[in-house]
């Protein structure tokens, strides 16, 4: 576009206005209206009889912030994804580290390996956790024969973390690998001959090079393990209460849509406190 | 090939048999080097000769196949990098991206436990001796080539290493810097009286900067000497063509004398057979024909302004020849016939390559 070249500061406006009006448009009639109805369904009135009634009724909201049982579902949901986000964290960070200096074919072969669990769906390989981690299953009948008591890892908050700590992997190393960009291995070396020991040069040079990459990974797991309910459902058999898991029950079970509305939007309430606490980190580290 | 200049012992630094192999090939294959305190000791060859491997090995950064790595009488060979006190200037500066300039060069003496005042102290010398002073807390990404790669060799002399190593430590930096940063390196290697070793593919680096030169050529030592040896006396035929230019003439040597377009040249050893004869361009000098020398006819004439350039034919074979200009000499025309003579000791003749 010569024009554009010649003029940037006449035509920079319209050209920047007519490259985000497609994503615009698609936002607000894809993502906008419905979380704006979703809001609107929150003040709808529920009566007795379950059916729902346009109105502007408080009463959900009153019930959202007046009953403790929400306010600990929050909380319980914040500390199992933030307990859940460390262990994806811990998991997939050397993993991350060794394909960030590993290199052709192999690097290649080792990437897809990453990304091959994506391939199948969060159910199924929640269906395989359960083979391995209920009462009869791989973990267990091991234990057994070896003559230990059996162990209690389903049906509570130790087969949620360990089912989406392995659903998550893949996108937090992923976003590792995004956010290693600034880890040269030469730096490393530099930091060596200066006499770090390999300890010191992960602490005070890899760790802090790798940052970025570590608060993207977070971020995206820490959203992707608060709105995930399928795994949390199936491995945490409903005796493990989390928002998600509860928006499914309201909606779906219980069709209390206005009770489903007010916790979507508290999920996306915390949704945005992470983004923020993500951009302040981004910029502390940069 | 033995060395003249040192006995085998006598270095502070002391390379002996250094060998580094791969699955497939040989990057060093058994060096030999005596180092004495306070020289700078270029490492010169074309990339692949393995010099920077060599570099590497003596910074303990890639494991030596076989020989020792002596300094100041301790073996380092198996000592990790971290413990071996040297200082490093790689090419690429390395400075730690996420430190502020005062912090890079700090970082090594934190990991030696210095005291704070003390850091504090020889930190702010470090940086006004690469005139860095008032640049202590920018970042690295703030600062030019230039400026990044005297950081880094300000966090590299801070530590007071007991050898200090560049990697073409003046490979990213442009001409005018290069030369500044050149005599800069000399000035305070000098002056601090530091053992240093240069790698570099620039031959006019390594003549002009360094006290002795290392010429290696896959993975071997060709030469070891001053500048001075290795541009006057060439041991050979890959130091004559790689230490400044030359030309290469094909000529064959019989009962130990080359002959090439008519002269005859003490070929050393027993040479016989195919040799190259080797002349520096402006060591050759023109006379009209009939004078004494190699009868040869002008093919090409440029004038560069320092110095006038022929191309002369010579039997069938090319000679450079440059001289420089004094002022009121004519051009020869290409087609003339001249007489090329030099003096004995100018000419190098080595068996030639296979």
């Amino acid at each position: 576009m010569p024009a554009a070249v010649a003029k940037p500061r006449r035509n920079g406006l319209a050209l920047v206005i007519a490259l985000i009006a497609p994503i615009a448009l698609v936002n607000a009639f894809g993502f906008l209206a419905p979380v704006l109805n979703l809001a609107r369904m929150s003040f709808y009135e529920v009566e007795p009889t379950g059916t729902m009634r346009e109105a502007f009724s408080l009463a959900t909201w009153g019930k959202v912030i007046a009953d403790t049982f929400y306010a600990e579902l929050i909380v319980n949901s914040i500390t199992v994804s933030l307990g859940i986000t460390l262990l994806t964290l811990i998991c997939s960070y050397p993993i991350a580290l060794y394909l960030h200096r590993s290199s052709g074919t192999w690097r290649t072969i080792l990437l897809v390996l990453v990304i091959s669990p994506l391939l199948t769906s969060a159910v199924v390989r929640t269906y395989g956790w359960i083979a391995i981690l209920s009462e009869n299953g791989l973990v267990n009948n091991l234990v057994s024969g070896l003559g230990l008591e059996r162990l209690r890892l389903m049906f509570n908050k130790t087969g949620v973390v360990i089912g989406l700590t392995e659903i998550l992997m893949p996108y937090m190393i992923l976003a590792l690998l995004a956010g290693f960009g600034r880890l040269d291995p030469r730096v490393e070396e530099a930091a060596s001959t200066l006499g770090a020991p390999p300890f010191t040069i992960f602490r005070r040079i890899i760790l802090p090079l790798t940052m970025p990459g570590i608060a993207l990974g977070c971020l995206l797991c820490f959203v992707l393990a608060v709105s995930s309910f399928i795994t949390p459902k199936l491995l945490g058999g409903g005796r493990v209460f989390l928002l998600a898991t509860e928006i499914y029950d309201q909606a779906i079970v219980t069709l209390n849509w206005p009770l489903a509305a007010s916790l979507s939007i508290l999920v996306l309430v915390i949704f945005g406190a992470a983004l923020v606490l993500y951009t302040r980190a981004l910029r502390a580290i940069l | 090939m033995t060395d003249t200049s040192t006995a085998p012992g006598q270095g502070f630094l002391s390379i002996r048999g250094l060998t580094k192999r791969y699955a497939g090939f040989t990057a060093v294959d058994n060096l030999d080097l005596e180092v004495p305190k306070g020289e700078l000791v270029a490492f010169l060859g074309p990339s692949g000769c393995g010099k920077t491997t060599s570099l590497r090995m003596i910074a303990g950064l890639v494991p030596a196949t076989s020989g020792r790595i002596v300094v100041g009488g301790q073996d380092l060979t198996e000592v990790a990098t971290h413990r071996r006190d040297m200082g490093l200037v790689f090419q690429s500066y390395a400075l730690f991206p996420h430190m502020s300039v005062a912090k890079n060069v700090a970082f090594g003496l934190e990991m030696r436990k210095v005291p704070k005042d003390e850091i504090a102290k020889r930190v702010k010398e470090a940086i006004a001796l690469v005139h860095l002073t008032g640049k202590e807390e920018h970042r690295p990404a703030q600062l030019s080539g230039g400026q990044q790669q005297r950081v880094a060799l300000a966090r590299a002399l801070v530590i007071r290493p007991s050898i200090l190593l560049f990697d073409e430590p003046l490979s990213n930096l442009d001409a005018k810097l290069r030369d500044e940063m050149r005599n800069e390196i000399r000035d305070i290697q000098r002056r601090l009286g530091i053992t240093a070793i240069f790698v570099t593919h620039d031959q006019s680096e390594a003549l002009t900067m360094c006290d002795k030169v290392v010429v290696m050529n896959q993975g071997r030592l060709e030469q070891l000497g001053t500048p001075v040896d290795l541009y006057e006396r060439p041991k050979t035929a890959f130091v004559a063509s790689f230490v400044g230019r030359t030309n290469r003439l094909k000529a064959v040597a019989t009962d130990g004398f080359a002959d090439f377009g008519g002269q005859r040249f003490a070929a050393p050893g027993d040479l016989s057979g195919p040799v190259e004869v080797m002349v520096r361009p402006h060591r050759i000098a023109l006379a009209p024909t009939g004078g004494e020398g190699v009868a040869g006819t002008i093919m090409r004439a440029t004038f560069a302004g320092d110095i006038l350039q022929y191309d002369i034919d010579v039997a069938g074979q090319t000679v450079s020849v440059e001289l420089a200009t004094r002022g009121g000499e004519t051009v020869l025309a290409p087609g003339t016939t001249v007489a090329l003579s030099w003096r004995p000791q100018d000419v190098f003749v080595y068996g030639a390559a296979a």
